[in-house]
């Protein structure tokens, strides 16, 4: 029975958290920037669809729809507003700009969560769940919500997959992941693609941050530990390694609920950071990186 | 290489940013000022400045205390013990504040303590709850006298809900055991010692404690481990954490009542920040919307409605309350010199929304905290029924019957 | 070494700054004091990261793990035993060179992101123990303890000032010294630097002591003004992040920059207070748009270079 429970709510959080740390790598591995707005943009997208869903009563269709408009929106603005022209600067020199883009993605991820507890509040809140009610599977009595947020995880993932290996424009953007120079050879403009990349991870971190906000639920404080672990999922898995993050989201997801059924739901966190350090003593770079 | 007069030039202009800063309004030595510490951004503690100030608008409209007005200056802390440290120094020192109401959250209020001493300027908390903070004052009264608990102590909380327990849930509806379910922070250590102690002496068995951090966002595991128990009741003991562990009992449907200190409930938000998801939850309040503990709670909640459209949380009653019983404090000690106000304040006994206000005097254990029981402040039990808060306790003062969501199981209907 | 110093003019303005800072408590009241001291203790950390980032070319999330050790130890000893003042923050500056230690050993390892994630993860892993540890830590919010160094605003402030400009002498020294030149030169090209005979490790290690000696210093020091200890002052990420963004907001690799940043934001952040909620954000907006807009920082606008080369 136990054994079943930690089995299901295990896969459910790790889903999300594959989902969540796939945008993250994604961004890495082709443009090389780490977005540590990547929280605050998840969270923007979960009020947004709370706000849009409850207050304004548009139902939950509503507001998943303009949740995740909203990432998409906001990842945009980071890329144009932020990165590209710190990239494009001449006066930070080559090897600081990753300094520069760290601290500036940061203060943007800082304003975002100030304007949300602004106009929001910081108290948690819930998105108006799509599925309610609760099925039962092996005995466990488990919110069919949770099935959800694994089934469109996945979906989510897959379609990435097939946009990556099936599409002219996906390959163009898995060729620039692993040489940019030489995509640029074969005709493709580099910053299209880097446009490009940034509209689907802002969609996958829409959709995280909504079902994020109908499974647990999130407030503007969660923006940090979000980064974090969107960071310490994608490091664990190598970074620009989009299936290395995938296991690694099961490995960190399932050490976590093990230890809070096991041990304690106070020390949850604890193992995972304890691995992460272990690994990075024994092998640097990752589970299955590359760089 | 370097312009050295636009170094001073520009350093010369941050000092000035910084005089600039520090040039308040002290054009009127008339004013009676009150300082407001709270978390602006927080439910519970957004409605102590408004609170506050709506109090102050109606001592005003009044003519003031001795034709003196009283001016309300607000910090946000924002939930942090530093930031509120520095409040407290710029209230003391910059704006010269003849008291300050601070802040519902334990840890901050006892970091602030010690100030309060050492600037010897009175501070009345609106929502704290740790028992160490009057326990402070007993040890060292000379240092700390100027700290007043305008709040329930976690003791007091815990023994309310005791007395609201036994009533609603052993009386009414025949339950035996129960599980503690708390945050990990100061204010809970007091209350479930309290409740480990009280629960057993009305008959009900505790079979399990669980405190969790409040940074918890995944309840399901904690859940699981109580529905394994077979409790008949979850006692909670939760104010930093609320949405979260509410819509995730109604999600997994947990048939388990949930009953206790449950701080975010108290906001009439509630509902909507859970989805409805609190629906049947009892939670534990000094006032509610509709019930009328004095003839001043009604008008108060209306007036509050009227001016910011929502209704306050449980620490905007007492923080209007403070306003009013400084003032009075004030006149009664004909000046605002702190040492002064702190002995006008012990001898406060004063009819507010939450009851009749009296503080325990010098000599109690619990000195500064404040007089529980009938007559005085007793408390509340409340239900969320349909978008609504209703008041199942005290008997007296009911306005309805338990009613609870389809999954749950309460052994009366077993 | 020290007539170099010495021959510096940007030294001599920082002088005649500090002197005239020094005058303060004389015509400005007992807040702004009790601000600017919290500013300067946090013109030291930015001080202390920039000597890693700017001249060991480590990007260290983690300064407030070496801060949070020195405080959190001071404050804890305090709590328990109250010894003498000085012995509690000689223990927190302790406790924060062995955190120093335990940070440089990953960084002679991986580079880059990796380690800015194993330091990333040193401070959550401090903020779960404070968290789990709360009998001892005081938790969540607070350990608030016993003794403080004064309660004279002056008294806090010149020592404050005081210690910044002392920190401030002894970190610039160093970036100018031939130790300051080999961790630059180690930091932008390890294996050159490497083949010219200089001990990388042993002077990448030194500057990690040198670092967490002062965060701890500072950090401790803190708390013995503020009376209290919290995860949100002294270890939150959040806190790490605003003594990255003073250096890199003042102009890294400059040092005294660094100051200039932090005091910056803590003075504007307080300055917009009555702005209310909004204060933070509107802080952050300026900050990034100094870091779009000049990336050599406040000291490389003032200096009217580009860049601090």
């Amino acid at each position: 029975m136990l054994f079943w429970q930690i089995l299901i709510d295990g896969f459910a959080i790790s889903s999300l958290y594959a989902l969540g740390a796939t945008g993250f790598t994604l961004i890495f591995g082709v443009t090389g920037v780490l977005n540590l707005s990547h929280g605050s943009i998840m969270v923007a997208a979960a009020v947004a669809a709370w706000a849009v869903a409850g207050t304004f009563g548009f139902g939950a269709y509503g507001g998943a729809f303009v949740g995740i408009a909203t990432g998409f929106v906001l990842s945009l603005a980071t890329y144009f507003m932020i990165v590209r022209r710190l990239q494009e600067t001449r006066s930070i020199r080559e090897e600081e700009k990753e300094i520069f883009i760290l601290t500036a993605t940061l203060l943007w991820g800082i304003m975002l969560q100030e304007a949300i507890a602004y106009l929001f509040t910081n108290n948690a809140k819930t998105v108006l769940p799509i599925v309610d009610g609760v099925v039962s599977i092996l005995g466990v009595r488990t919110p069919a919500n949770e099935i959800f947020t694994a089934v469109i995880c996945w979906a989510a993932i897959g379609c990435l997959w097939g946009f990556v290996n099936r599409t002219r424009a996906g390959k163009a953007l898995l060729a620039a992941s692993m040489n940019p120079r030489g995509v640029t050879l074969l005709g493709f403009e580099l910053s299209n693609i880097y446009i490009a990349v940034w509209a689907v991870y802002g969609a996958l971190a829409g959709i995280a941050g909504v079902l994020l906000g109908m499974f647990l639920g999130v407030s503007s404080y969660s923006a940090g530990p979000l980064t974090a672990s969107a960071f310490s999922i994608v490091v664990l898995g190598g970074l620009g390694s989009v299936s290395g993050s995938l296991i690694a989201a099961y490995v960190v997801g399932y050490l976590e609920t093990l230890t809070a059924y096991l041990v304690s739901p106070a020390y949850r966190a604890i193992p995972a950071l304890l691995l992460l350090v272990v690994v990075m003593y024994l092998r640097p770079r990752g589970l299955m990186g590359r760089r | 290489m370097y312009r050295p007069a636009k170094t001073l030039f520009c350093a010369v202009n941050l000092s000035a940013l910084v005089l600039a800063a520090s040039m308040p309004a002290r054009a009127d030595g008339d004013v009676i000022k009150i300082g407001v510490i709270a978390e602006a951004q927080s439910v519970s503690g957004s409605s102590i400045p408004a609170a506050a100030q709506l109090a102050a608008d109606e001592i005003n409209a009044k003519g003031g205390v001795d034709g003196r007005k009283i001016e309300i200056v607000t910090y946000d802390d924002h939930s942090s013990s530093a930031d509120a440290v520095r409040a407290f120094q710029r209230a003391a020192n910059e704006d010269h504040v003849s008291a300050v109401i601070a802040s519902y959250i334990s840890e901050v209020v006892l970091a602030l303590e010690p100030w309060s001493g050492r600037l010897k300027t009175p501070m009345i908390t609106p929502g704290a709850a740790s028992d160490v903070i009057t326990a402070n004052i007993a040890k060292d009264y000379e240092h700390n006298k100027y700290t007043f608990h305008g709040y329930l102590t976690s003791g007091s909380l815990a023994k309310l809900t005791c007395d609201a327990a036994k009533t609603l849930l052993v009386d009414g509806l025949k339950m035996k055991t129960a599980v503690i379910m708390s945050e990990d922070a100061a204010w809970t250590t007091p209350l479930d010692a309290g409740y480990a102690d009280c629960l057993p002496t009305i008959g009900i068995k505790v079979l399990d404690h669980i405190r969790f951090s409040p940074d918890t966002t995944d309840f399901t595991p904690i859940f699981n481990r109580i529905e394994g128990q077979k409790p008949d009741v979850i006692i909670t003991g939760i104010s930093h954490v609320g949405v979260q562990p509410t819509v995730q009992w109604k999600s997994q449907q947990v048939p388990i009542p949930m009953l206790g200190i449950a701080s975010q409930a108290t906001n009439s938000t509630f509902w909507k920040e859970t989805n409805g998801a609190t629906d049947g939850v009892l939670y534990q309040a000094v006032s509610g919307p509709d019930v009328a503990v004095t003839e001043k709670t009604l008008p108060f909640v209306d007036a509050f409605q009227k001016k910011y459209g929502n209704f306050p949380s449980y620490a905007g009653y007492t923080a209007y309350d403070e306003v009013f019983y400084i003032a009075e404090a004030i006149h009664r000690a004909g000046s605002t010199d702190g040492e002064k106000l702190v002995t006008a304040l012990e001898a406060t006994d004063y009819v507010g929304t939450i009851g009749r206000v009296q503080f325990l005097p010098p000599g109690d254990a619990h000195v500064h905290g404040l007089k529980t029981g009938a007559g005085l402040i007793s408390g509340l039990f409340l239900q969320w029924q349909d978008g609504k808060q209703i008041n199942v306790w005290p008997t007296a003062l009911s306005k309805g019957s338990l009613k609870f969501p389809s999954f749950v199981k309460t052994s009366a209907s077993q | 070494m020290l007539s170099r110093i010495l021959k510096s003019r940007e030294i001599w303005f920082s002088l005649i700054i500090v002197l005239c800072a020094a005058t303060l408590p004389v015509y400005v009241s007992g807040y702004v004091l009790g601000l600017l001291t919290i500013a300067y203790y946090f013109g030291v950390f930015s001080m202390a990261w920039d000597l890693l980032f700017g001249f060991a070319n480590e990007v260290n999330f983690g300064p407030s793990f070496l801060i949070g050790l020195g405080a959190y130890t001071a404050g804890i000893l305090d709590s328990l035993y109250q010894p003498p003042i000085f012995i509690c923050v000689l223990a927190g500056v302790a406790a924060a060179m062995i955190g120093g230690v335990v940070l440089a050993l990953p960084a002679l390892r991986v580079r880059g992101p990796y380690f800015g994630l194993t330091t990333l993860v040193a401070v959550l892993m401090l903020q779960n123990f404070v968290v789990v540890a709360a009998n001892l830590t005081g938790g969540e919010i607070g350990l608030t303890v016993p003794d403080i160094i004064s309660v004279d605003d002056k008294v806090n402030y010149w020592l404050a000032l005081g210690f910044m400009t002392i920190s401030g002498l002894i970190l610039y020294g160093l970036s100018r010294s031939p130790v300051g030149l080999i961790l630059q030169a180690s930091g932008q090209d390890t294996v050159q630097a490497g083949a010219l005979g200089f001990n990388i490790v042993k002077h990448k290690l030194a500057a990690f002591l040198v670092s967490a000696f002062f965060s701890g210093l500072a950090g401790a020091l803190m708390v013995f003004y503020l009376g209290a200890a919290s995860v949100t002052t002294f270890v939150d990420v959040t806190v790490g992040v605003q003594v990255i963004i003073g250096a890199v907001l003042g102009g890294r690799r400059t040092i005294l920059g660094a100051v200039l940043g932090a005091v910056f934001l803590i003075v504007a952040g307080e300055a917009l207070r009555p702005l209310g909620e909004l204060a933070t954000f509107i802080v952050s907006a300026v900050a990034l748009a100094v870091i779009l807009a000049f990336p050599g920082g406040l000291l490389g606008l003032m200096r009217g270079s580009r860049g601090a080369s």
